[in-house]
């Protein structure tokens, strides 16, 4: 296994308490479509809080974020947050290098 | 009809949503017409855990996609930019041709009352040009009692259609109680039906008989009815 590379991986996937927490909000619930706003009420956290996460989980890949007026709208980009979950599968199991 | 809009009015525990997701499941499933589920409080989670209980696999209708649940925030539903709202990418995704948007009441958290009423109208008619036909969910806060506000922002002149769905008291006993209030341009059944939710979802029964007063929510029989039970006691005198 590549330890660095799933270090690295899970770190940025995972790597804080509220991630953890929108990663899970998200598989458990794709079709969440929703404001940063209407995000950190579903997880009870504060906007600001949960803003930063979803910054870093935009630049993944695993989430998606569209400008809809004035409004920023965030969802699960399933493609993506799949290549991402092999991905890490893959480095779990040794079969890809870094 | 076709892009009709209903609104399905009903207190706490009345099976607003066990009526709604019925309305899509069937859709999906017996009239090849694909639907959305928009939620603006309950996770989709809860919604595939408590539509598991009546053998409704909504995760599978998901996968072929014939169906989608989305949970949302009201400001998200009536944001329009080019006449477009974000969940116009999944409608056509699917080719939906269902729509149940559950709760509208949340609406009212979220968007000024001055300005409800005019943002339900322009969704309305967005959802009626993709020719979806729509039900919407509403919260009665009465659960019992003779005054019935159907909604606050004259929603109901807005829609076509307006089924109630109210709790009732029975000798002791709750039973849930529909009836129809209002379909534009036809005739309609007026009676007061008596209807279960049932391990395969919503069964609607008979009408209710001999009973009078059922929206109050205390009903008491008919006058005939009296008088037929003081007659029939009489004559065992």
């Amino acid at each position: 296994m590549n330890e660095t590379g799933l270090r690295q991986l899970s770190e940025k996937l995972i790597g804080t308490e509220i991630k953890a927490e929108l990663l899970r909000l998200f598989h458990m619930n794709p079709g969440v479509l929703d404001t940063v706003d209407g995000i950190a009420r579903r997880i009870g956290r504060m906007p600001n809080d949960v803003e930063t996460e979803i910054v870093t989980l935009v630049d993944l890949g695993v989430l998606r974020r569209e400008r809809f007026g004035k409004l920023d709208v965030v969802s699960l980009n399933t493609r993506k947050d799949k290549e991402v979950q092999e991905k890490l599968a893959a480095l779990i199991e040794g079969g890809v290098k870094e | 009809m076709r892009g009709d809009v209903t609104l399905v009015v009903g207190s706490t525990g009345t099976g607003k949503t066990t009526l709604a997701l019925q309305y899509l499941v069937n859709g999906a499933t017996k009239f090849n017409e694909n639907g959305l589920y928009v939620t603006f409080e309950q996770m989709p989670a809860q919604i595939y855990r408590d539509a598991a209980s009546f053998g409704w696999d909504i995760r599978k209708l998901e996968a072929e996609g014939k169906l989608r649940v989305v949970c949302t925030s009201p400001p998200v539903l009536v944001q329009f930019v080019e006449q477009r709202n974000p969940i116009d990418a999944i409608i056509e995704e699917i080719n939906a041709k269902r729509i149940v948007i559950d709760s509208i009441s949340h609406l009212e958290a979220f968007i000024p009352a001055s300005e409800l009423r005019g943002e339900l109208y322009r969704l309305i008619n967005h959802l009626k040009m993709k020719e979806l036909t729509s039900v919407f969910t509403a919260e009665s806060h009465e659960v019992f009692g003779d005054r019935l506000v159907v909604t606050g922002v004259g929603l109901s002149f807005l829609v076509d259609c307006i089924i109630l769905l109210r709790i009732v008291e029975i000798q002791s006993s709750l039973k849930k109680a529909l009836t129809i209030l209002k379909i534009r341009g036809s005739d309609h059944d007026k009676q007061l039906r008596e209807f279960e939710i049932t391990s395969e979802g919503i069964r609607i029964e008979a009408p209710f008989k001999d009973l009078e007063g059922l929206l109050t929510g205390t009903p008491r029989r008919t006058a005939e009815e009296r008088f037929a039970e003081a007659f029939a006691k009489a004559a065992r005198k």
